[in-house]
């Protein structure tokens, strides 16, 4: 009975979450609500690196790009099932991090930061000029009507897709929620606060940071191969050094290392980018404001502000194991 | 292989280059080496520079003084940013301030685009004439960017190593409390150093606006060759920033002769070449305190 409610108690968070996304479909047009699942896909990688690990990477287009471009070469070339293009992507995710993670992780965190956005432009333009036969370089790769439908789940209706989309978000949650509970996530953790002391009680601080790298950059190809299903093409837009910053943007207007950050995040920077893009025309402005304004305040976030209110009204509960990472630098 | 003219062309073109890369990074570079902060609104000076330029020599009709302008402009905003931003989040750790200024950027280009519009506007080449340089064709605008560049080490290396301020700003760079234990307010410093850092932003960008066309974006389309350039040098280094400015304005220049796409891959395949063997660049120092 107690393990009974103990299960209930870490799902209901999710599954109430959830419900309340799922609004977001009711009120909101069905491609807007696509965007707004992916891009939190998207920015759950960076989060967890930022939020978890301590490393804050402006590269993170890089990644969406190897996902979005191995399930566009599967898609346009070889196959037709979304399925497979997505399963692809995510395998290239896994690949490509291993293969460039022992390189990266080694750097202290403001190379890092460097470094990922230079492997950004170097995708971008490999894209874009070198690659240009098999990319067909600016004009992207277009297989939109080409993919085929697929029984139970239709990923080329885009209500269909949403459904799906949804419940890989859901999966996704409930990993990282996993994650943090797991002595891997306290690893994690205790490598961002002190990597000393982690070394110290024997663990590889090496390891670790790899295996938190691997996960969060095939998170982002999976955001990057469900981009390329949903929109039916692909283009070095994806990668363009000048939206590099976007993950990193949304995981602080979300909060840092909280777990609804990156679904806050989304809605409130794509309802802005949409909304004031007709208003203003002028966006930047606003989102660079927001952006200093919350890392003055305090940098944490909309949902990091929320999410203590709300437990003190309905839970009345104290220092829940979810909220310590928001706080903490 | 190669025939000399085309050489000779290319690697003033890789060196002026260069220059502009100098000037643009030996701001972010000076600040890192002092206040431990990763400085990206510089590239919001270079654009604010490279647009008061364009404003005022539409306006008075010479392009120097339109540099002057952007230099002063950009010198100023970076005051107001350092004084309104910057003085609350000195202590804070390094990607913290590199999501803040990443901010002021974005705002700023923001404030830019409501200024000046969407459009790309051309600045005139302030000098037209060309000198032959063993049978090649040179413009002399390149050769005098080289120049400023060349005169702008000179000078902030006599600057810091024959001034008084100069020489706290390099103590600084070693140990800041020290500094500050002898009774220099090293907020002082901190506020010198950014607004020379802004105000050689707003340089590069002036003298960079009448080569290549302002538009609002600019700052953000240089970003990747700003972060390579003190990658490669190593954070914090002057000296280091020279040397991997006109290595990367070479490779870019030299790169585009041989093989056109390779301009732009070829910097960013030494940058991670040089990281696997220095982790820190070429002259970044391996101990950084704070």
């Amino acid at each position: 009975m107690a393990a009974a409610m103990n299960v209930l108690r870490w799902w209901w968070g999710l599954v109430l979450a959830f419900a309340l996304v799922a609004l977001v479909r009711v009120f909101l047009p069905l491609p807007f609500a696509n965007e707004i699942i992916i891009f939190s896909i998207y920015t759950m990688g960076c989060n967890y690196l930022l939020g978890r690990v301590g490393f804050i990477s402006f590269g993170q287009p890089a990644y969406l790009a190897v996902g979005a471009y191995a399930a566009a070469f599967y898609l346009f070339y070889f196959g037709n099932n979304p399925y497979v293009g997505i399963l692809i992507g995510v395998l290239a995710g896994i690949v490509v991090s291993f293969a460039i993670g022992p390189l990266f992780v080694r750097l202290r965190g403001d190379y890092f930061a460097l470094v990922n956005l230079a492997l950004a432009v170097i995708i971008f333009y490999l894209m874009q000029k070198v690659l240009a036969d098999i990319t067909h370089g600016d004009n992207g790769l277009w297989f939109l009507t080409s993919l085929t439908s697929t029984p139970v789940l239709d990923l080329t209706k885009p209500d269909h897709f949403f459904i799906f989309a949804f419940l890989v978000a859901f999966a996704l949650w409930a990993f990282y929620k996993y994650l943090d509970d797991s002595i891997f996530g306290a690893c994690c953790l205790a490598t961002k606060l002190n990597e000393d002391k982690v070394k110290f009680l024997g663990y590889s601080s090496f390891n670790i940071r790899l295996f938190a790298f691997v996960i969060a950059n095939t998170t982002t190809a999976l955001a990057g191969a469900m981009y390329a299903v949903y929109l039916g093409f692909v283009s070095p837009e994806i990668t363009s050094p000048a939206r590099a910053a976007d993950p990193v943007v949304v995981t602080i207007l979300g909060g840092v290392g909280t777990l609804y950050g990156p679904i806050v995040g989304s809605i409130v920077y794509t309802g802005m980018k949409d909304v004031l893009s007709k208003v203003l025309g002028n966006w930047e402005l606003v989102i660079g404001f927001v952006l200093v304004f919350i890392m003055l305040a305090g940098e944490k976030g909309i949902w990091g502000t929320l999410e203590p209110l709300i437990k003190k009204t309905f839970l009345r509960v104290t220092g829940n194991a979810a909220d310590q990472g928001g706080s903490s630098r | 292989m190669m025939d000399t003219q085309l050489l000779i062309s290319g690697v003033i073109f890789g060196l002026s280059l260069g220059g502009i890369f100098f000037l643009m990074t030996i701001g972010l570079s000076l600040c890192f080496g002092l206040m431990r902060i990763i400085s990206l609104d510089q590239l919001l000076y270079y654009s604010i520079g490279g647009y008061i330029t364009y404003s005022v020599s539409l306006a008075v009709g010479n392009i120097w003084l339109g540099v002057l302008g952007g230099v002063v402009v950009g010198g100023l905003a970076a005051l107001a940013v350092e004084r309104i931003v910057f003085r609350r989040i000195y202590d804070r750790d390094l990607p913290f301030t590199m999501i803040t200024s990443f901010g002021v950027l974005i705002g700023g280009v923001g404030v830019i685009k409501y200024f000046w519009g969407l459009v790309p506007r051309p600045v005139p080449v302030p000098i037209d004439a060309q000198v032959f340089i063993i049978g090649t064709e040179i413009p002399v605008y390149r050769l005098v960017i080289i120049g400023i560049a060349g005169l702008v080490y000179v000078g902030i290396w006599l600057f810091l190593n024959r001034t008084i301020i100069g020489k706290a700003i390099r103590a600084g760079t070693e140990d800041v409390e020290h500094v500050e234990g002898l009774g220099i307010n090293v907020y002082r410093l901190f506020t010198i150093t950014f607004v020379i850092a802004g105000g050689l932003s707003g340089l590069a960008g002036g003298l960079h606006a009448p080569l290549i066309m302002v538009d609002p974006n600019m700052g953000l389309e240089v970003l990747a060759f700003v972060f390579m350039v003190v990658i490669i040098g190593g954070l914090g280094s002057i000296k280091g920033t020279l040397v991997s400015s006109f290595l990367v304005g070479q490779v870019v220049s030299i790169g585009s002769l041989v093989y056109a796409p390779l301009a732009q891959m070829a910097p960013f395949a030494i940058m991670l070449l040089i990281l696997l063997v220095r982790p820190t660049g070429l002259f970044g120092s391996q101990m950084l305190k704070r």
